[in-house]
């Protein structure tokens, strides 16, 4: 799979009078990118830069050369998201309709619609899941179908925003499995370090700075350090 | 009731043919008092019921409570009218019931949205926005079981401060975390490339 760059260019966002972010500036090529920082310290801003859900208040933003804050759906539709907490992503009543919902809105026809919803529940192991209703599924399928609906879009990135914070081990476990298995760039954001461990590059950010930036391991050592001091 | 899918043959029928004919013969039934008539027609969709491939498990619930009411309606009219005409009624509504619960269960919700979308297109006329609508709608009966259970958190965690019985305790925090869910959720839309003026829906 041919991987988009993304760019950002002196990125600066400002939030009532705060700098969540200073003047960041990174090209991120790799495949497996984790980035990982103390609460407020800016991550989740930096991952939604990236689809274009924030936009920079100084500075610019690009996926593949498009400016996040002139191509926004375009970019959406290469750069998929995946939330901290998957009820609140899951739009539809029913898992099969959810799935199905952001390729409506890609404008496909319900014979492709369908057939990539199947793809993807397949692909994923939880077909058994296509006609649950939405909030009756555990916490875990419904991180897997939030997943599965980011998958059915097919982006060729995708943002994750601390995906294993509500997660038990087994899921926590699984899910990971399944990011591992990707095909796309994942981008993840977390507290998890051990998800880590096999990353190609991961950015600290404190004090909406990017501290550190470099493999997994002597990236989580700078942290870990930091968090001590 | 959402339907589970339905490889019927009534799955098979558009969505605007069920629910025109739904209408149709919901006008009719009340036009239709001649009881060997009646029965033939209790009998139909009782027939259209069974083929229609609907597990047990979901009409249990929706069943029991049918009889309940029509029990009660059976009374209540027997009282104040006829036993005949109490009878003649119950008829009716159990079987315009019978034919609805056959419409829903075979019927994907996404096809009920669509078929929604194009009567009320006319809307557009008045500034209305149909697919808007239709995602509120459908959005409305996504989050009302997550509401619910956000409420029992709250006041479950209001109980252990002693709290459980203020209004204010418990609404507050609620309130507070469903401005958060609609945050989130109004994210994810744009996220996931929801176009929201978007006409006709996509």
């Amino acid at each position: 799979m041919n991987l988009p760059q993304i760019r950002l260019e002196n990125v600066t966002v400002t939030v009532e009078n705060r700098d969540v972010l200073k003047n960041v500036s990174l090209t991120l090529d790799e495949r497996r990118i984790g980035i990982i920082g103390a609460n407020g310290a800016g991550k989740s801003t930096l991952s939604r830069l990236i689809n274009g859900l924030v936009l920079p208040t100084q500075g610019a933003v690009y996926v593949d050369g498009l400016n996040t804050a002139k191509h926004a759906k375009k970019i959406r539709r290469d750069v998929g998201f995946v939330f901290q907490n998957p009820a609140n992503q899951i739009i539809m009543p029913l898992v099969a309709d959810d799935i199905a919902f952001g390729l409506k809105n890609m404008g496909l026809g319900a014979k492709e619609r369908d057939a990539r919803v199947q793809q993807t529940l397949a692909q994923l192991n939880i077909a058994h899941l296509a006609d649950r209703e939405s909030h009756t599924l555990s916490g875990g399928e419904q991180q897997m179908v939030a997943l599965a609906a980011v998958i059915a879009m097919q982006p060729r990135t995708i943002v994750f925003d601390e995906p294993t914070t509500m997660l038990d081990l087994r899921n926590r476990l699984g899910f990971q499995r399944e990011v591992a298995r990707l095909p796309q760039r994942a981008i993840v954001v977390t507290h998890d370090l051990e998800i880590l461990e096999d990353f190609d590059r991961v950015l600290v950010v404190t004090d909406g700075q990017v501290a550190f930036d470099g493999p997994a391991d002597p990236a989580i050592a700078h942290y870990t350090q930091w968090s001590r001091a | 009731m959402i339907a589970a899918k339905n490889t019927s043959w009534l799955s098979r029928v558009p969505a605007s043919w069920k629910f025109g004919s739904l209408l149709v013969i919901s006008i009719a039934l009340y036009l239709i008092s001649s009881w060997p008539v009646l029965l033939v027609l209790l009998a139909a969709s009782i027939a259209i019921l069974a083929t229609a491939r609907v597990r047990l498990s979901q009409l249990r619930g929706p069943l029991t409570a049918l009889s309940i009411i029509l029990a009660i309606v059976f009374i209540a009219l027997g009282l104040q009218t006829s036993w005949l005409n109490a009878a003649v009624s119950v008829t009716r509504l159990f079987t315009l019931c019978l034919l609805a619960y056959s419409v829903s269960l075979t019927t994907s919700f996404n096809a009920m949205l669509d078929l929604f979308q194009r009567v009320a297109s006319p809307l557009r006329h008045l500034g209305a926005n149909p697919a808007q609508i239709a995602l509120a709608l459908s959005m409305a009966i996504r989050f009302i079981p997550e509401l619910r259970r956000v409420y029992s958190e709250v006041r479950e965690a209001q109980h252990a401060r002693g709290l459980g019985n203020n209004p204010l305790a418990v609404s507050v925090p609620l309130v507070i975390r469903a401005l958060r869910i609609a945050d989130e959720t109004a994210e994810a839309l744009d996220a996931r490339g929801y176009d929201s003026s978007s006409v006709h829906g996509k």
